[in-house]
Parts: structure tokens; sequence; C-alpha cells
């Protein structure tokens, strides 16, 4: 199970609570697929009963603006 | 308690094989299911314990209801209608073979009495299917991950499945064979259920599932 574990990419989880609410992020998950992201992200994020939730690949992301590291100046 | 019908009581008995299992299922999804491979795995088999323990309840009040039994007993233990390959699950490869086998069997037996039409059924079973379906993909996801494992997971893997699928498969050959539960409208006439869940099982791609005999 090891060679599954290395596979693993991070999803971003996305969220509205009730219709016209924002969507909100409110946490990741580390996961082998899609399929599997979405049922740990129902399991994991149940404290609200949502009338939203998603869940998109990390890698997927456009970044249009990203902040610097604090540290980035010193090699961190 | 009422004078049962052939059908009516092939039809309790159909009931509590599935509450047997999911109790069994949901049993075991704590014991084995809290030592997963990850945080998230873990978590969802715990999570799935709770939605099979609740699916089993369900199940068992529907069968006392089936009953006429005035008072609802305390449910202590399963009646002994769970596949052995189930209960004897002790590590997490024979987990998700067992879990994805029997969700597999018991997701068509569902369906074909959903289908019969009953309006008593589908108030009490279509919830529990649309929960049901998470349990099929966690288990369908991993499974295909420890058969894409390296050293000895696949072929242990295929072995806790083969196990599991012919004690499915047999279950499933012998609901067919109870023609008194479609004669009585319990489930959905002219089934095909081994058919079915061969089909579900061969899009696993598992090459040769080794003989258990």
């Amino acid at each position: 199970m090891i060679e599954q574990l290395e596979k693993r990419t991070t999803f971003d989880v996305f969220t509205r609570i009730k219709r016209g609410d924002n969507l909100v992020h409110i946490g990741t998950i580390d996961a082998e697929t899609a399929e599997l992201a979405k049922v740990y992200a129902a399991y994991t994020y149940d404290e609200e009963d949502w009338v939203e939730m998603c869940v998109v690949e990390r890698n997927q992301l456009n970044w249009v603006k990203k902040p610097k590291g604090l540290f980035a100046g010193k090699g961190a | 308690m009422a004078e049962q019908t052939a059908g009516l009581q092939s039809f309790i008995e159909l009931i509590e094989t599935i509450a047997d299992n999911k109790y069994v299922m949901g049993d075991r999804l704590v014991e084995v299911g809290v030592s997963g491979p990850n945080l998230e795995a873990t978590l969802a088999a715990i999570a799935m314990a709770q939605g099979e323990l609740g699916h089993a309840r369900l199940l068992y009040n529907w069968s006392f209801d089936l009953k006429e039994l005035k008072k609802k007993p305390d449910i202590e233990s399963q009646t002994g209608k769970a596949f052995p390959a189930i209960v004897n699950v002790n590590n997490w490869i024979a987990l998700i073979a067992s879990l994805y086998a029997a969700n597999v069997a018991i997701d068509l037996v569902l369906r074909a009495v959903l289908d019969s039409g009953q309006s008593k059924a589908a108030s009490r079973i279509q919830k529990l299917i649309n929960e049901q379906n998470e349990h099929l993909i966690y288990s369908e996801n991993w499974a295909r991950q420890l058969l894409n494992d390296k050293g000895a997971i696949p072929s242990k893997f295929k072995e806790a499945l083969s196990e599991a699928v012919s004690q499915a498969e047999a279950w499933l050959k012998y609901v067919e064979q109870q023609t008194e539960l479609a004669e009585a409208g319990y489930i959905a006439k002219n089934l095909s259920l081994q058919q079915a869940f061969k089909s579900q099982i061969d899009q696993l791609n598992v090459q040769t599932l080794v003989s258990t005999k």
C-alpha cells in the first residue's frame, strides 16, 4: 500500500451551506482518485448539511496571483 | 402474528440476509477499518460503519413489521445469514474484497425490490440505496488500487475477492430460484441477478480469480 500512498494527490474542498451563499473553501483532502476524493470529502466534512460540495484537484487550479512565501528570499 | 405466505416468508428471509450482512459489515468496518492505510480511508470506513449499522437497523425493523411483531426486539446479534467471508474479515484486503462483493450483490437485490413497484419498499429503501452508492464507489476504488498494487497484495486481494464473490453469487442464485418472491410482487420479475453481478465484477478487470477450493 506504500505504492498507493505515493500516488495520492491533494484536492481542495469547496462547499455552499445554503442556496445563495458563497462557495467557501473549507479544507483539503488527499486521495488516490477523484472518486475517492468525493467520498472522503463527504465523510470528513459532514459538520453541515451542505447544499453543494465539490472537490478540485490542486494542480488543476490556474493561479492568477499567489502570495510569495514569507521567507522566500532566504530560500525557504 | 398473522399467517405468512411463502412469498412473505422468503421476503423476510431476504431482508434479514441483507440486514445481517450490513450488521456484520458495520462491525468489521470499525474493527478493521480503524487501522486503514491512511487517515481519509479510516475516517470514511468509520463513517460507513455507522451507515451500514443504520441500514441494518432499518432493515431489521422492516422485517419485524412484516412479521407483525407487537414489540420490536432489541438487535443484539445477526440472525446467522451473513456471508462467512464477511464474518471472517480480519484485515484490510479481506475487508475491501468482502465489502465490494457484498455491496454489489445487495445493491442489485435492493434495486430489484425497488423495481417491483411496492410503494412501501420505495419509502423504506430509496434513501438507503442512495447512501449505499458511496460505499460502492469507495470499495470499488479501493479494489482497483489493491489490484494494481505491488508485491503479494494483488494476489492476496484476488484470493479474498474470489471467496467473497462466490458466496455472493451463490446467494444471488438462491434469490433467483425463490420464484415466490416475484410471484408475490416483492421483487421485479425476470431477473438475471447473477448475470448483472458477473458483469459488474468483470468491470474490475480481474484477470483470473484465484480458486479457493
